[in-house]
């Protein structure tokens, strides 16, 4: 009886942590949706995530108040200046050492240069500007660096995806390299590529950040949920677009 | 930004030709009901009715009730008779309407 105990505990554990996860396996969250939803998210008429971008638009070629500049006025022509720029993100700030994600980089532009106060993390002045900026990336391969100043961050973040935390003591490895393709509740286990967001998630009816995404996931497994834009969540975001790497730039998503 | 329009439909029909026309609406459809941390609750805020006329004639009626999610989107078809403007209209709980229009070139 102890011995079949031992068998099965083996066995569960080699279902579940696979050995050496291949990374080139990796595949977007789009694949997991429905065609239909697919189509979707790729037309414009009927993807509503493109208000966002609109709204993005709008706000970056406009002045946040008569004393300041806009954003378009530095970074003139983002169609081909900017395109590909959110492939790179989050990335390490030469000038202060921390980790930015895109939603950072743009606060920090905000905050230091326009001299505006900040739109706040999940606000939709922030989302939208977020989604605009990667919108523009759209269909480019994800090249995050993952060495040099940021391997740090990037092992912090392995660390964190391979962690064991929560009431459920699960890890998000465990799941989404070990499980993907098998279904949790409705919906099918990905490989937790974000690169899709800022998304319209049909369950909150609103366009989110990955950060909000985390969040969820964080509450799934009754685990802290830590803040929008903390060190945690920056580190793992991190690790999933190193992970993702290659993967073309899909915001503004559509995700279940 | 509470509100927003995206109304896909082609600019240019032959006579007699059927043309679908796409209406996504950005609206939050809040169905009410939550408290409003006051004793009270929130009042429902809907779109509850989208109205489309052609060359001043209607052609499409849509009532929204609660179970309409957020962001609504709406495609119907009509036949191209003459050129005129499509005129969309929203009305929202509250007695507020929000217009746009659309320009159909029938060749």
């Amino acid at each position: 009886m102890a011995k079949t105990g031992i068998a099965l505990i083996l066995a569960l554990s080699v279902v579940v942590v696979p050995a050496g996860s291949a990374l080139s396996e990796i595949k977007s969250g789009s694949e997991f949706l429905s065609p239909e939803l697919r189509r979707q998210q790729a037309d414009e008429t009927r993807n509503p995530a493109f208000f966002w971008v609109e709204q993005g638009r709008e706000l970056f070629s406009r002045r946040p108040a008569p004393d300041a500049q806009a954003c378009i006025a530095c970074h003139v022509d983002p169609q081909q200046k900017l395109r590909g720029a959110a492939t790179r993100y989050p990335q390490v700030d030469a000038a202060t050492g921390k980790l930015l994600n895109l939603e950072g980089r743009i606060e920090q532009c905000r905050v230091e240069r326009q001299k505006q106060p900040a739109f706040g993390y999940e606000s939709p002045e922030l989302l939208s500007m977020t989604a605009y900026l990667a919108s523009l990336s759209r269909g480019l391969p994800m090249q995050v660096k993952t060495d040099g100043a940021a391997n740090p961050f990037f092992e912090a973040g392995r660390a964190f995806f391979e962690r064991r935390q929560g009431q459920l003591n699960l890890s998000c490895q465990q799941c989404h390299d070990g499980l993907v393709g098998q279904k949790l509740r409705g919906d099918t286990i990905s490989h937790g590529a974000g690169t899709g967001y800022p998304a319209y998630r049909l369950e909150w009816n609103d366009v989110g950040s990955l950060h909000r995404r985390l969040r969820a996931c964080s509450l799934g497994v009754r685990a802290t949920q830590f803040d929008y834009g903390s060190a945690e969540y920056l580190a793992l975001e991190l690790y999933l677009a190193g992970r993702a790497k290659g993967l073309p730039v899909e915001t503004p998503g559509l995700r279940r | 930004m509470s509100f927003n329009a995206r109304i896909t439909m082609p600019a240019q029909a032959k006579a007699g030709e059927i043309v679908e026309i796409r209406v996504l609406t950005r609206h939050v459809m809040d169905r009410g009901g939550q408290s409003d941390g006051k004793g009270g609750t929130v009042p429902r805020k809907i779109l509850n009715r989208l109205t489309a006329t052609y060359a001043g004639e209607p052609i499409f009626r849509f009532d929204m009730h609660t179970g309409v999610s957020a962001n609504p989107f709406v495609s119907f078809t009509t036949r191209a008779v003459a050129t005129g403007d499509i005129v969309f209209e929203w009305r929202e709980d509250g007695g507020a309407t929000y217009t746009r229009t659309a320009r159909l070139t029938v060749t």
